[in-house]
C-alpha cells in the first residue's frame, strides 16, 4: 500500500511535503528542464522586490566545509514585470506556487503584497524578511519589532496565506516568531541563510565581492532544525523547515522536529534531481516504519517519538 | 548524476588532463559546453568544467588544481568515482560566425574548451596559440607548436597574437580576464565563473552586459567582448 505523503496545511493540499525554497530555484522555468516540478509540493518563487535589482558583483559564491556562501543579493526583475510578465507563465509551473517578496521600507511591504495578491496563480505569499545581502539595508528579521510592523502592512495588503520567512541567528527564535504570530503570519518559514564569509588568505581580502554572504547547506541543519524544535515546542503555527536539507533523512528530521513542509535549496543547486531522490527515500522509509501518512510524523519527536 | 569513474590521469605541477568514463552517454556534448562535476562528498557543490575531450562516455578535463575540488581531483588514485551532469552552455559554434576563420586563443586551464573545439571544427581554425608560463607544460601536450610558452620565449599569448593577427580573422579566446581584456575589438570571449547551479537558476555567474545581467552558465559562456562590462567582473 502507498504512503499517504499530502500535507494539508493553509487551507492548501501540498501532495508532499517538500517545498522548493525561494532562491536557487529561481521563478521554475531554468529549474523544470532539469526537474519535473509537478512532483513536488510547492515551489516559492525568488524574491521580488518593489524596484528591479541587478544583484551584488561577483564573485557571488563561494564554497566552504559543509556549505556554501552565497551573496546573490536579490537580483530580481522587480515586481512590475514580475506582474505582468512572469505572472502570466507560471501556470507552466505546475504546483502549487507561493510567491515572495521583499520591502525596503513598511510602504514596499503594503504595495507587494497588493501586487501578489492580484496574481491568481499564487497561492500564499511568503515575506522575506531575512535575506542577509542587501548593502547597507536592515534585515527585518533580526529585529522582533521591525518583523512585527513588517508583517502587519503585509497582512492589510493581502487575504493570501502569509509565511514569514525568518532569520535563524537571532538571540531567541521563540519571541521572533510570537511577534510574527501576532502579526498575523499564517506560517513560519525558518529559516534563511546564516552570515558568513571566507578570507583570501593570498591576497588578505573577503573572498565575496559583498564580504559576506549566507551559509546555507548541511552545515547549518542542526542549528535551523533546532530553531525549528523551539519553535514547535513553544507555539500552534505551520512550519517550513529549511537549511541544509540534502537527503531524505535530513527533511524527515524536519518533519520529527515539528515543520510541516521541508524546504529544499542547496541541495538543488548540486542535483536538480534531489527532491525526487529525497520523496523516494522518505516514502520507503515511513512503509519500513508502518507509517500509512507523512502528517502522522509531524512533531514526532514532540510526542514521545515513535 | 552521471558516475564519472577516473581512468586516466597526466599531471604536471598544478596542471593535470583527466579523463573518466561516464556510466550513461552525455547528451550531444559541443565545444564550449561544460559539465558540473561533484565529489561523492565534500566539497559539497558541483564545479564547473569545460569540456576537453569527449569520445563514447569517455570525458577529458583539462585541470588547473586551484580548490578543494580540484586538489582532490588531483590526489584521487585511478578508479576514483565522482558524478557529472551536463553539458550546459551554449555550445561556441551556435554564437560565432561561421564564415570565418579563428585563431584560438587560450591561457592556462582556458585551453579545454579551444582544443575542444579544435577536434570538431578543425576547418574553422586558423592558427592555436595555447599560452602558459612555464615549460613543464610540455609534457602533457603531443602538439607541441601551439604552445607559448613565456619561460622559453618571454612571449605572452597576447605578444604572439599581435604578430599573427590580420583583418578578416576571428578571434576566440577562453582565459584569465585580463588577457581577455587585451583582446582586439570583435573577439569572442569565454567567460569562467564560479557557479552553483550550471543551468539559470542561482543567479552565481552574474556578468554585466550591455544588455544588463547575463549568466555566464545559460546565456554564455561565450560572449563579444564589447558587449561585457569589464569593471564589473
Amino acid at each position: 500500500m502507498g504512503v499517504d505523503l499530502s500535507v494539508e496545511v493553509l487551507g492548501l493540499k501540498f501532495k508532499n511535503p517538500l517545498v522548493l525554497a525561494s532562491g536557487p530555484a529561481g521563478f521554475g522555468f531554468e529549474l523544470q528542464q532539469y526537474l519535473d516540478i509537478s512532483k513536488v509540493g510547492a515551489i516559492t518563487l525568488k524574491t521580488v522586490t518593489l524596484n528591479p535589482r541587478e544583484g551584488n558583483a561577483p564573485p557571488r559564491l563561494v564554497d566552504t566545509h559543509g556549505g556554501i556562501i552565497n551573496s546573490i543579493g536579490l537580483q530580481n526583475p522587480g515586481i512590475e514585470e514580475f506582474v505582468n510578465i512572469i505572472a502570466p507563465k507560471l501556470k507552466e509551473i505546475r504546483t502549487i506556487k507561493i510567491g515572495s517578496i521583499a520591502g525596503f521600507t513598511i510602504e514596499e511591504w503594503k504595495i507587494l503584497g497588493e501586487k501578489m495578491d492580484k496574481i491568481k496563480d499564487i497561492k500564499a505569499i511568503e515575506l522575506d524578511l531575512s535575506c542577509p545581502n542587501v548593502e547597507g539595508k536592515k534585515i527585518w528579521a533580526k529585529d522582533e519589532e521591525l518583523t512585527q510592523e513588517a508583517i502587519k502592512a503585509a497582512r492589510e495588503s493581502t487575504d493570501k496565506p502569509i509565511i514569514a520567512k525568518l532569520a535563524p541567528d537571532v538571540t531567541d527564535i521563540v519571541k521572533v516568531a510570537k511577534k510574527a504570530v501576532n502579526a498575523g503570519a499564517d506560517a513560519l518559514s525558518l529559516g534563511n541563510t546564516i552570515e558568513a564569509m571566507r578570507i583570501n588568505i593570498e591576497t588578505g581580502l573577503p573572498v565575496l565581492k559583498l564580504k559576506t554572504g549566507g551559509l546555507s547547506g548541511p552545515s547549518i541543519k542542526p542549528i535551523t532544525l533546532a530553531r525549528v524544535f523551539r519553535v514547535a515546542e513553544a507555539l500552534e503555527i505551520p512550519i517550513i523547515g529549511i537549511g541544509g536539507v540534502m537527503n531524505w533523512q535530513d527533511a524527515l528530521e524536519y518533519a520529527m522536529a515539528g515543520a510541516s513542509l521541508v524546504g529544499i535549496g542547496t541541495a538543488i543547486m548540486v542535483n536538480p534531481q534531489a527532491p525526487l531522490e529525497i520523496l523516494q527515500g522518505i516514502e520507503s522509509f515511513l512503509r519500513q516504519k508502518g507509517v500509512e501518512k507523512f502528517e502522522d510524523i509531524i512533531g514526532i519527536a514532540h510526542r514521545g517519538g515513535f | 548524476m552521471i558516475e564519472a569513474e577516473l581512468i586516466e590521469k597526466r599531471t604536471a605541477k598544478d596542471y593535470g588532463l583527466f579523463k573518466f568514463k561516464l556510466k550513461e552517454k552525455l547528451k550531444d556534448p559541443d565545444a564550449g559546453q561544460f559539465v558540473m562535476l561533484k565529489s561523492p562528498d565534500e566539497p559539497i557543490l558541483a564545479k564547473p568544467f569545460s569540456i576537453y575531450s569527449y569520445k563514447n562516455r569517455k570525458l577529458t578535463l583539462f585541470i588547473k588544481r586551484v580548490g578543494r575540488l580540484t586538489g582532490k581531483i588531483f590526489s584521487s588514485p585511478i578508479g576514483e568515482v565522482f558524478y557529472v551532469r551536463g553539458p550546459y552552455g551554449i555550445p561556441y559554434i551556435k554564437k560565432i560566425d561561421r564564415d570565418k576563420k579563428y585563431i584560438l586563443i587560450g591561457g592556462g586551464s582556458g585551453v579545454a574548451p579551444l582544443n575542444f573545439f579544435s577536434e570538431l571544427y578543425p576547418e574553422l581554425v586558423y592558427k592555436k596559440l595555447y599560452g602558459f608560463k612555464g615549460r613543464y607544460i610540455r609534457e602533457l601536450f603531443e602538439e607541441q607548436s601551439s604552445l607559448v610558452i613565456e619561460e622559453e620565449s618571454g612571449k605572452t599569448v597576447v605578444d604572439v597574437l599581435r604578430e599573427v593577427y590580420s583583418e578578416g580573422l576571428g578571434v576566440l579566446a577562453c582565459g584569465p580576464i585580463p588577457m581577455l581584456k587585451t583582446l582586439p575589438p570583435g573577439s569572442y570571449v569565454s567567460l569562467e565563473s564560479v557557479m552553483g547551479c550550471g543551468i539559470g537558476t542561482c543567479k552565481s555567474c552574474a556578468v554585466k552586459t550591455k544588455e544588463g545581467i547575463k549568466m555566464v552558465c545559460k546565456d554564455g559562456p561565450l560572449f563579444r567582448k564589447e558587449e561585457i562590462q569589464w569593471e564589473w567582473i
